[in-house]
Parts: structure tokens; C-alpha cells; sequence
């Protein structure tokens, strides 16, 4: 057929045969159809509660309590003030434990004593530990128990911090880690201690990464569900959380649409989409700032 | 790859040294030619001396321009770098020894094809050469076994000549008194004061050899430093 | 007159009858050596005063000897070249002298360590003290991601050394030879700089705290030929007032700026399980370079070895 075949002369570069150039188109399909199986469900999804729920949307919506006689006029201004209050708390609570520890286990630990490498381990199994678990764990220590605050936004927001520790702790060490060992080495030979290094280097290093971190364990955490039912929260509160945390009750939006979903009054059903359509918002614009926040900071080493 | 690269030089190097030391072998040639241009008064031969000169020349430019480019190139050091020092300087006594044997070939004619004058004169001067050319020889061989202990023996035999220039100088002097014989006498000094020069570059090669092996320059006889003059190595 | 660390008897001996002259150099031989030295910034060697005192010093990862008995003097406002094939310890060695050994836990230091005749190691010293006398310029250039104003100002500030941070900075920059190049823009990132650059701000930082000695790790190998000339021009210039040691690979680095050059070698030890380095010769560096004592190291510089 072609001179090549006839061994008369070679080409310069093997060309694809007809069977590579079909298995990738192939694998290539494989892929795409994987992705848009997701893809698909979750635009299902979507397009229903936006449906559903996008008429309810309204700056009375979002100011009104919620009402059980009059559902037309509820709102859900209690659970959405509750579940900012908890994104704050929680993480004034995570940063600084969290980064603690990272920078512990990161610069002071030596790898080599038992109890750190068991430290090590554990910390990646707690990020595994179903969240209904640390449900159970903050009624019993927190809400009851050792520290008996009883079920107030306080101890919600420490059992949600609890759940999402471990991920900020993974995080944080990846971003502390990601520091190379020469940015410290020029820090401490040109006579800084381990702690200046720590304070004036690696972590303003890190920190792009870090705010990155927990952005997204914060994400996690305003969508849990079990625990704040665990711990106490409400599904129906008539007024807006105390500002003292450790006093009153208090709701959350996943509680809301938990409860919203079960009541058999289709109008109240209808809140439901409403209040996921809210909390897709502020995950979204939660996400969006993680994302705008690692792209503009990013540290390239 | 390293290895290669260095053998390579360490090759190249070798060369460079065989081609110097090869340049005395063409002295040596010359310098048999040109005495034996005295001895007959040869004026054929004696313009062969002269052309052939060219040679030696040449072999002098080969070695300068092959230790140009190693210095260039490959920045030899330490003992290395001393053989290549020491290299320049031996090809460049070469040279000068080449051209001594052209001056003494260019004697010849102007002292014309007369007969020789004085038999005592004559023989000091084949005395002379002789060890003029037993000195080439011996300072080739110095350099390439490395032998320091050839090398300063290299400056008794030299001291021999000078003593020699030194008998036909009075001679030449004592002759004088002819006018014939003066003109004839003259040009007979002038040869001795090649062969002379001649043994002095062969020294120069011997210190150039106890360079590269110590690492440091001496001259075996100083003029204005007696007291520095090496003792040959005892028994 | 030389400081020949393991000369054999036997190589001396070869050394003085070989030339059939008598062993002891003349004054001439001196006056001329003299000379020499003057004209490359060496001072004679009765005039050399050692600010560095290494005796038998050995440095140890996890029980595991990586270099061992090193014993020499290293002079002030000279700068001294270790070189020696890989493994060989020269970078364990130097970062023994600003303590940064200490920054591995697996890392033991043993034999004394003399800085100004005092011990480097000793219970009272603070090794931030060591470190601000005692400055390092790595191999691979690390400025921070700062500003080169706070790059340089960075020592200072940790430091809490007084005055005016401006003039610091500028004296520090000037010093370094970057001045006039990055005067205009001092607020901008260092990682805009080219690595030649980064390089002599890694030095002018070092020059902040007013150290008495820098320290090179091997500080070109990542650079391109002209900025390694101008690191060596800097070096020259910085010898008036500092004392330099630098590790190199690059053996005409050495030959080019050092006044002095140790030689390090790897050998395997008696027990015949590890592989330990150590000096083999300490000398001025044009004799290492034109007339070396010890085989290996002419093995070594003449390229047939490592």
C-alpha cells in the first residue's frame, strides 16, 4: 500500500494506527459520560428546588420569622441569623486551635516519640467519624456532661468546630508544609528563633492556603444536619438567636428544611426550597471566595 | 564523561611532550651537521644546516599553539600545569639551540676554504661538540624519565665546556698574533660560544626538569648565588 | 611555613632530596612567595590572624560519622575554599560554624569549635548571637516572598537592632552591589529578581546584621556564568572587611578567589562500614593548585580522581 510497507523507505515518525486514535476517542467518551452522570443529578436537583423555591425568595422571606399558622408569611430569619452566628463561632474556635496544632505537629513535634505518630494517625480517622457521632459527643460533653452548657448556639458551634477540626488541621499542615525548608533555613541563619521563623515566615506563607482551608471546612460544616439536631437545635424559633451564645435557644437553615421537608402542609414544604435555595447561595459565595482567595494569594514557591 | 575527557588531555599532553622532546632529537641532527660542516668546510651541507632550521621552527610553533589550546581548554593545574610550564620553556631552549647550530653553519663560508690553522683549537672545539650533543641527548632524557639526579648532571658536563671555551679562547688569543690566522681564530670562537650556548640550554632543560618533579625553580648555577649550586645526589 | 595536615615523613623527605637543594627555601624563594601572596590580597603568613580554631572537630548523623578530625585554623579577611569530591563533608562541615547543625535533631558535633578563641558550643552561647556574627548564603538563592526592602530588613527587625531601618537597608545594598540596581524599587516582590540577583540579596541580607563572617554553601552552582562572576567580584570586594568560607564544586572558583583551600576526601572507615569524610591537606591556595603535598590531592585538582 504505502512505500513505508513496501520496505523501501521508513517514515521519520511512527503515525497513530486506527486502533489507538479509536481507544482514546473511547476513553475519552468514558469519561465525559462519568462526569455528566453527576453533572446530570445535581442539575436535577437544582432546577427542581429553584423551581420550587425561587418565588418565595424575598427580603421578607429572609427578615420574617417563620410562622406555623400563617406559612405564607414565614420567613426563616431566625435559622438564617442562627447559621451565621455558628459559621462565626465555630470559626473563632477552629482557627486557633486548628492552626495550633498544625504548627505543633508541623515544627515542634519530634516524629520519632510514640505518642505524636499516634497523634498523626488519629487525626486523619477523626475526619472519617460520622458527623451524628460528634452529635452524640457534644450532647454528652458539651450540652450535658463536663461542660453542661445546655443546648444553646455555644455548644452547636463547638460541635460543629469539633467535626471539622480535623480538616483544618490537614489543611493547615499541608499549607505549613508547602513552606520550603529554605525559607526557614534563611530564617533561622540569618538569627531568628524557631518561633520568629514560625510567626514572621512560615505562617504568612501558609496563609493563603490556610484561609483556603478553612473557608471550605466552614462549607462543610453550615450543611450538617445530625449533630445540630443532637445538640439541640430548634426547628422552629420565633425570634432571632441571643447575642450571648451561651444563652437561649436558636435554629439553623439545615434544620429548617429537615423540618420544613417532614411537615405534611404543602405550603411549608414549599419553605424548604427557599431555605436550600439560601444556603446554596452562601455556600456558593463561600466557595467563590475560597476560590478568588487561593487564585489571588496562591504562593508559588 | 570525565574519565574519557581527562584521558583525552592527559593524551594530548603526552603528545605535546613527545613532539618537544622530538624537537631535540632534530637538534641533536643539526647540531651533528653543523659540526661536521666545520670539520670539512662543507658549504653545501652548511646551507642544509640553515634550511633545515625551518623544522625545528616549525616543531616550535606546534608545540606553543598545542599549549595554547591546553591551557585554553582544559586549565590543567598542579602537576599538570607545571609539565606544560615546563613545556614552553623546552621547546623555546630548542628553538634557541636550533638556531645556534645556524650560526654556526653560517661560519663556515666566511671562513672560507682555507685549510685549518691550528690543530689544538680544532680539537677543543670537537671536544665540545661532542659534549654539546651528549648534553642534548642527556637533558632529553632527564625531562622525559623525570630523572632530577641526570638532570643536575647535566651541569658537570656543561661546566666541561665552559671550560673548554674558556682554553680556546687563550688559544685563539695566543694564534693572534698572525693576521692569517686571526680572522680563522675568530670564527673558531664564535663556534665555542655556540656550543657554550648550546650547553647552557641544555642546564635550562635540566632546571625545567627539576621544576615539574619539585614544584620549584632553581638554578642549578647561579652566577651571582654559588652558594645555592645543587650537589650532585650522593651514591 | 605551610600548614601540610597529613604529610607522610616519607613525602617530605621526597620533597627535599629531590631537588638535590637543601630543604629549607631560601629568603629568596621567600621574598618571592611574599610577593606573589601580596599581589592576590594574601597576607604573609606571620601576619594572618585565625578567627575560626577547628580542633578535631567530627560531626555525627544518628551515631553515623559524616566527617571526622577536622583540624585547622581558618583566618580572618581571607577567603578559604573547602572543595572535595561529593559526600565529603564540606557542607556538614561549614554549617557547623553558625551552629545551623543544631537545627537537626539526628546531628551531633564533637572536637571544639573556636570563634575568637571561644567555644562555639559552650553552655552559655546564645546560637542566635552565633548566628548574627555569623551569616550563610545557601546554594540555591531563597529570598522571601517579600518586598526586598523587607527582605533585608528582616534580619534587623528580628534582631532588634536600633537605628534607622532605611539606612540600613540602603548600607546593606550597597554593600551587596545591588544598590543601584534595586534602589528604584525596594517595595517589590524579590521573587521578581533574576537568580543572580536573588543571589546578592541572599548576601546583602546576610551583610544586615553585621556579621563578622559569611558563610557560602556552594552559592553559584545554581548560576549562570556572568552572575557567578559577579559574586566572585563581590566576594573579593567583601574580603577587605569580612571573612568568607565557601564551599565549591568548582575547583577554579577556588583557584580564582580563595586565599586558602582545604582539601576534603571520603574515605571508608577501619571498620569498613561507613564512609567518613576528612581534611587531607590545608594550604595556600596557589600551592594546592601549582604544587600540592599529598597525591590524592593532586589526584583530585588535576581532574583524575572524583
Amino acid at each position: 500500500m504505502s512505500v513505508a510497507e513496501a520496505g523501501v523507505t521508513r517514515k521519520a515518525v511512527e503515525r497513530t494506527t486506527r486502533g489507538q486514535q479509536v481507544r482514546e476517542l473511547g476513553f475519552r467518551a468514558a469519561l465525559l459520560f462519568s462526569l455528566s452522570f453527576g453533572f446530570l443529578a445535581l442539575a436535577v436537583l437544582l432546577i427542581d428546588v429553584i423551581l420550587d423555591g425561587a418565588s418565595l425568595i424575598s427580603y421578607d422571606f429572609l427578615t420574617r420569622f417563620p410562622s406555623q399558622i400563617f406559612p405564607e408569611r414565614s420567613g426563616i430569619s431566625s435559622a438564617l441569623q442562627g447559621t451565621l452566628y455558628l459559621m462565626v463561632l465555630t470559626a473563632v474556635f477552629i482557627v486557633p486551635v486548628g492552626l495550633a496544632t498544625a504548627v505543633y505537629l508541623e515544627e515542634y513535634a519530634d516524629r520519632e516519640r510514640w505518642w505524636n505518630q499516634l497523634v498523626e494517625v488519629n487525626i486523619q480517622n477523626l475526619a472519617a467519624v460520622p458527623s451524628i457521632v460528634y452529635g452524640i459527643l457534644g450532647l454528652t460533653f458539651i450540652v450535658r456532661g463536663a461542660l453542661d452548657l445546655g443546648a444553646v448556639l455555644l455548644a452547636g458551634a463547638l460541635t460543629l468546630g469539633l467535626l471539622v477540626l480535623p480538616v483544618v488541621i490537614v489543611v493547615a499542615r499541608e499549607a505549613i508544609r508547602a513552606v520550603p525548608s529554605s525559607i526557614r533555613e534563611g530564617s533561622m541563619a540569618l538569627g531568628a528563633t524557631q518561633w520568629q521563623t514560625i510567626w514572621k515566615q512560615t505562617l504568612p506563607g501558609a496563609l493563603p492556603g490556610i484561609a483556603t482551608g478553612v473557608i471550605l471546612a466552614l462549607s462543610r460544616a453550615i450543611g450538617e444536619t445530625a449533630p445540630l439536631i443532637l445538640v439541640g437545635a430548634i426547628a422552629f424559633v420565633p425570634f432571632n438567636p441571643d447575642p450571648n451564645p451561651a444563652e437561649g435557644q436558636y435554629s439553623a437553615i439545615p434544620i429548617t428544611i429537615l423540618s420544613s421537608v417532614s411537615n405534611p402542609d404543602r405550603d411549608v414544604q414549599a419553605l424548604a426550597s427557599g431555605a436550600i435555595i439560601v444556603l446554596l447561595a452562601i455556600l456558593l459565595v463561600m466557595n467563590a471566595g475560597a476560590v478568588y482567595l487561593r487564585n489571588r494569594y496562591e504562593q508559588k514557591w | 564523561m570525565p574519565d574519557s575527557n581527562r584521558q583525552q588531555f592527559q593524551e594530548e599532553l603526552r603528545g605535546l611532550e613527545v613532539s618537544a622532546l622530538g624537537g631535540l632529537e632534530l637538534v641533536a641532527g643539526s647540531l651533528d651537521r653543523a659540526l661536521e660542516t666545520v670539520q670539512e668546510r662543507d658549504i653545501e651541507l652548511a646551507s642544509m644546516v640553515i634550511a633545515d632550521d625551518d623544522r625545528i621552527d616549525g616543531r616550535y610553533l606546534e608545540v606553543h599553539q598545542g599549549i595554547l589550546s591546553l591551557l585554553a581548554l582544559q586549565a590543567p593545574v598542579a602537576g599538570d600545569l607545571r609539565v606544560v610550564a615546563a613545556l614552553l620553556h623546552v621547546i623555546k631552549h630548542v628553538e634557541r639551540m636550533g638556531d645556534q647550530c645556524v650560526n654556526m653553519a653560517k661560519m663556515v663560508p666566511l671562513a672560507g676554504h682555507d685549510p685549518p690553522k691550528d690543530e689544538e683549537l680544532l680539537q677543543n672545539i670537537g671536544r665540545m661538540g661532542e659534549l654539546a650533543r651528549s648534553l642534548v641527548i642527556q637533558s632529553g632524557q632527564a625531562f622525559e624519565r623525570r630523572d632530577v639526579g641526570l638532570a643536575v648532571d647535566l651541569v658537570r658536563q656543561d661546566d666541561e665546556i665552559d671550560r673548554l671555551n674558556k682554553a680556546c679562547f687563550r688559544r685563539a688569543l695566543e694564534i693572534g698574533d698572525d693576521p692569517d690566522e686571526r680572522e680563522w681564530a675568530m670564527h673558531m670562537m664564535l663556534i665555542a660560544r655556540c656550543l657554550e650556548r648550546i650547553g647552557d640550554n641544555c642546564v635550562d632543560i635540566g632546571e625545567q626538569t627539576a621544576f615539574v618533579v619539585t614544584g620549584l625553580f632553581r638554578e642549578f648555577e647561579d652566577a651571582s648565588h654559588p652558594e645555592l649550586a645543587p650537589q650532585p645526589p650522593g651514591a | 611555613m605551610q600548614e601540610n595536615v597529613t604529610q607522610d615523613p616519607e613525602e617530605r623527605q621526597r620533597d627535599a632530596s629531590a631537588s638535590g637543594a637543601p630543604a629549607v627555601p631560601s629568603t629568596r624563594d621567600g621574598q618571592v612567595q611574599t610577593q606573589a601572596l601580596e599581589a592576590k590580597g594574601q597576607k604573609a603568613t606571620g601576619e594572618r590572624k585565625p578567627i575560626f580554631g577547628l580542633e578535631k572537630v567530627g560531626v555525627a548523623y544518628g551515631g553515623v560519622p559524616a566527617v571526622r578530625e577536622v583540624d585547622f585554623p581558618i583566618y580572618q579577611h581571607q577567603i578559604t575554599a573547602l572543595i572535595g569530591p561529593s559526600g565529603c563533608g564540606k557542607s556538614t562541615l561549614i554549617r557547623c560554624l553558625n551552629r545551623m547543625n543544631d537545627l537537626i535533631p539526628a546531628a551531633k558535633v564533637t572536637g571544639k569549635v573556636n570563634y575568637h578563641g571561644e567555644d562555639l558550643y559552650g553552655s552559655d552561647v546564645d546560637p542566635v548571637q552565633v548566628r548574627k556574627r555569623i551569616g550563610m548564603v545557601f546554594q540555591k538563592p531563597n529570598p522571601f516572598p517579600k518586598s526586598i526592602y523587607d527582605n533585608i530588613a528582616f534580619g534587623p527587625r528580628v534582631l532588634g537592632q536600633k537605628g534607622d531601618m532605611d539606612e540600613i537597608v540602603e548600607s546593606a545594598l550597597r554593600r551587596g552591589a545591588l544598590w543601584d540596581e534595586v534602589k528604584d524599587r525596594l517595595k517589590t516582590n524579590a521573587f521578581g529578581m533574576s537568580g543572580g540577583q536573588q543571589q546578592r540579596l541572599c548576601i546583602a541580607r546576610a551583610l544586615a546584621t553585621d556579621p563578622d563572617v559569611i558563610l557560602m554553601d556552594e552559592p553559584c552552582s545554581a548560576l549562570d556564568p556572568i552572575s557567578t562572576g559577579r559574586i566572585e567580584d563581590l566576594m573579593l570586594e567583601l574580603r577587605e572587611n569580612y571573612s568568607i568560607v565557601i564551599v565549591t564544586h568548582n575547583m577554579q572558583q577556588a583557584a580564582r578567589v580563595s586565599n586558602m583551600t582545604a582539601f576534603f576526601t571520603v574515605e571508608l572507615d577501619e571498620d569498613e562500614k561507613h564512609r567518613t569524610g576528612r581534611v587531607v591537606e590545608y594550604d595556600d591556595t596557589e600551592k594546592i593548585f601549582t604544587n600540592p603535598s599529598d597525591d590524592r590531592t593532586e589526584a583530585y585538582v588535576t581532574g583524575k580522581v572524583g
